[in-house]
């Protein structure tokens, strides 16, 4: 249950030193990408707040956000849910079961109404009335709706729960939405990603701690801060494709040589993330770096672009004869102009009579 | 031989025509920037001395001969024809409004060589017999006499004779075997014997044998500034041929812009082959000595001066660090001009306008650029290397009334020589 206390008192009856705070302190700075001159002001912000209460329900997902979450490193999930938030309802990470569990929930929402922060992971089923998908047998429709309704603000986490991701898929058989189809009067965040780096996830929370407040978002609802750059932008490899150094197949010389991934179907050049700048793992490699295009999983309607491994833009058709056929028509038609432009400059010098000084006298 | 015509003219630019100018007329995005690099066009602000319109005979031939659109509009009449009067409107702005500097080439943004077009479509005027008088009567003097400005060989001898009596130098006629052969503008054995006896100082000090040619002394080369190749050709071959007979390592161009450009660049595209010797301009030669140890310098001069960069060896020739570097063992207060080295304003006199007396007031409106950036640095001396810059920096300098002595810079390096009495002349 959250606390009436503010983070500072809580966190010293728990007995963090002041040196532990002021460390996650500086990697909550970090991870929200502003400046170091800011540390002081993000501690006395989180010095002063409240720790929130947050509710997080799952729907249409497959628990991969969760278990990216367990991976963050700053802040650890242990150091977010223990001493940062009253995460007071999460069904896979919460001790309690069945019966125990809804009414924690029940109870968390009754008490903190209108303060508590949502977060949703899972896309959400419209179809048969949303009968698709339940909990404790209640429809993940009805449970949104009810959960929303005291929510300050809703995070919607992952691909699915942001655009609808794999179930929205084509043919989309259970008409699954996403949060943002759904709740239309409360602020909603979207951290997609399949699944979104964990210290996304946890940057984005911290940034509510310490400023009481959502994060800028771009025009698909993301946070700036980490969705701001191009994944092609920022990789690594980006020389060899300015350099049209190419990865043919998995297996030849350029992805030996580590040589860009565009023509394996990499979706860099239209994802944006942050995977080429902080990276997977503690900060150790992102799928291009171990040898894989990007698959675009941040963006919406990722399942159905058409292919992983197609390329972006290839070209249609039989190009190669087309412009093959182009080519020797213009070949032709300029060797013609050339040989009959050579002809007439042939034809001047072989008339040309060469100058003498009695030849430069004025002309008639 | 056919006499000059329109028909002769024509056919002689069409021969000009290659792949080079093919390109650079179809490049041309018509910007005018040329025209704010060009001195005649700076000075006169008249939209006719624009360099790109200066070939506009030449852009005609090309596009109704050697463009598709300009055939079809030649077969269905729709082409004015070049005639008599294009060329003489034309004529005085190709020999009387351009020195062939090449300012323009080198900020045309496409890259088009501009003065490069205008050296060739001198050929046409030329051959039509619309070539000025005074550059008419200076290529058949190179011709038939050896020097643009009639100066035959016992008015060398004389210098010679009189440099020897005076400073009891030994300077020597045809000797084979010897590792430089000098060349001479005649302007240099008229106005400005001081630079023969600068490099016979200057080489004797470096232990360099060397010698001048009886048949091939004159470096200018009118035919390239009258724009007739196969005079040109003439007036190469004549020192290609000495040089060869003598045997001599490398041929020396002196103070003279176009000599210069004639004999290096020129030279063996004229002839069409490769020399079998090497070619460099004074300053180049000097500053090796400078570099090798080879010669030495006392004193420095006081006076306030500048370097005025000859088109044809700065911007041209890429001869730029060079003078600096001679500069610096003997000048303590140089200044840089404004646009000094590869974009120097040209003095106005070069690429034969200071041989046509019909251009005399444009070239002297011309030389207001050079005018303005003298004034901006108030120097007491002015230094170069091109005798005929320094001519025509000196009829402009005194026609504004500014009195500013003008020198050359091999002359000056010879003032400050570190002379010793004996030097073994090292053998070739």
């Amino acid at each position: 249950m959250a606390d009436d206390i503010t983070l500072g008192e809580s966190l010293r009856r728990r007995g963090l030193t002041r040196r532990d705070f002021m460390g996650f302190c500086a990697a909550a700075t970090s991870v929200m990408a502003l400046p170091p001159a800011l540390i002081p002001q993000v501690a006395a912000a989180l010095e002063a707040a409240k720790r929130p209460s947050v509710i997080w329900l799952s729907f249409q997902e497959c628990t991969g956000c969760t278990e990216s979450l367990t991976r963050s490193h700053a802040p650890t999930v242990e150091g977010l849910i223990f001493d940062f938030i009253s995460l007071d309802y999460h069904h896979t990470l919460q001790a309690a079961a069945g019966e125990a569990a809804e009414q924690a929930r029940e109870e968390a929402m009754k008490a903190n109404h209108g303060k508590y922060i949502l977060i949703v992971d899972g896309a959400i089923p419209l179809g048969e009335n949303g009968n698709y998908s339940a909990i404790a047998g209640v429809s993940n429709l009805a449970m949104l709706k009810e959960a929303a309704a005291g929510a300050a603000a809703i995070i919607a986490i992952g691909t699915c729960a942001a655009y609808g991701g794999l179930p929205m898929a084509a043919p989309n058989p259970t008409g699954a939405v996403p949060v943002s189809e759904i709740i239309k009067d409360k602020p909603i965040v979207n951290v997609p990603g399949c699944p979104p780096i964990p210290t996304v996830i946890t940057g984005v929370l911290a940034h509510f701690l310490v400023f009481g407040a959502l994060p800028a978002l771009d025009r698909l609802g993301r946070p700036l801060a980490f969705y701001g750059q191009n994944i092609h932008d920022r990789c690594y490899r980006r020389p060899f494709y300015e350099r049209g150094q190419f990865a043919e197949t998995f297996d030849d010389e350029g992805a030996r040589k580590g040589w860009c991934l565009y023509k394996l179907g990499c979706k860099g050049p239209i994802t944006y993330n942050a995977c080429a700048t902080t990276k997977w793992n503690e900060g150790t490699s992102f799928p291009i770096q171990s040898g894989h295009g990007c698959i675009g999983c941040s963006e919406p309607g990722f399942w159905d672009f058409g292919g992983l491994y197609k390329a972006l833009s290839a070209p249609p058709g039989n190009a190669g004869a087309t412009v093959a056929s182009a080519a020797a028509i213009g070949i032709a038609t300029g060797a013609l102009a050339a040989a009959l432009n050579r002809s007439n400059k042939k034809a001047a010098a072989k008339a040309h009579e060469a100058l003498g000084v009695k030849d430069l006298g004025k002309g008639s | 031989m056919s006499a000059p015509s329109v028909e002769k003219g024509i056919r002689f630019i069409r021969e000009q025509i290659d792949a080079p100018v093919a390109s650079f007329f179809s490049a041309c995005v018509h910007c005018g920037l040329c025209a704010e690099a060009c001195l005649f066009y700076t000075q006169t602000q008249d939209p006719r001395y624009t360099p790109i319109h200066k070939v506009a005979l030449m852009r005609r031939v090309w596009e109704s001969e050697f463009t598709l659109w300009g055939r079809i509009k030649s077969a269905l009449g729709l082409t004015k024809p070049i005639t008599e009067a294009d060329f003489t409107e034309w004529e005085t702005l190709v020999y009387d409004g351009c020195s062939l500097c090449g300012r323009c080439s080198l900020v045309c943004p496409v890259g088009n060589d501009i003065s490069g077009m205008i050296r060739k479509v001198r050929e046409g005027f030329a051959a039509a017999g619309h070539a000025p008088e005074g550059l008419i009567g200076a290529t058949t003097r190179a011709i038939e006499i050896g020097s643009p400005m009639g100066v035959r060989l016992p008015a060398l001898q004389a210098q010679i004779r009189h440099i020897q009596e005076s400073t009891g130098l030994e300077i020597s006629l045809d000797r084979p075997g010897v590792e430089y052969m000098a060349l001479l503008s005649s302007m240099e054995i008229m106005n400005f014997p001081e630079y023969l006896e600068a490099i016979a100082r200057i080489l004797r000090q470096a232990g360099k044998s060397w010698t001048i040619s009886s048949k091939a002394f004159e470096a200018t080369n009118s035919g390239i500034q009258i724009g007739a190749s196969d005079l040109a050709r003439v007036l190469v071959q004549r020192i290609v041929d000495a040089a060869e007979e003598l045997g001599v390592k490398m041929v020396i161009s002196p103070e003279c812009g176009h000599g210069y450009t004639a004999i290096r660049w020129d030279g063996p595209n004229l002839i069409g082959r490769p020399y079998k010797f090497k070619v460099k301009h004074i300053l180049e030669l000097l500053d090796e000595f400078r570099e090798q140890g080879l010669i030495q310098t006392q004193g420095l001069e006081e006076a306030r001066l500048s370097f005025h960069d000859p088109c044809q060896i700065a911007r041209k020739g890429g001869v730029v660090r060079q003078p600096r570097a001679l500069l610096g063992l003997v000048a303590a207060n140089f200044v840089e001009m404004s646009d000094a080295g590869a974009m120097n304003w040209c003095c106005g006199g070069g690429g034969g306008v200071s041989a046509n007396e019909r251009a005399d007031a444009l070239r002297l409106t011309a030389f207001k650029q050079k005018k303005a950036q003298l004034d901006a640095l108030k120097v007491d001396t002015l230094v170069t290397a091109c005798a005929n810059c320094r001519i025509t920096l000196e009829e402009g300098l005194e026609a504004n009334d500014m009195n500013i002595p003008v020198i050359g810079l091999t002359e000056m390096i010879a003032e400050h020589l570190v002379e010793t009495d004996r030097i073994e002349e090292k053998s070739a």
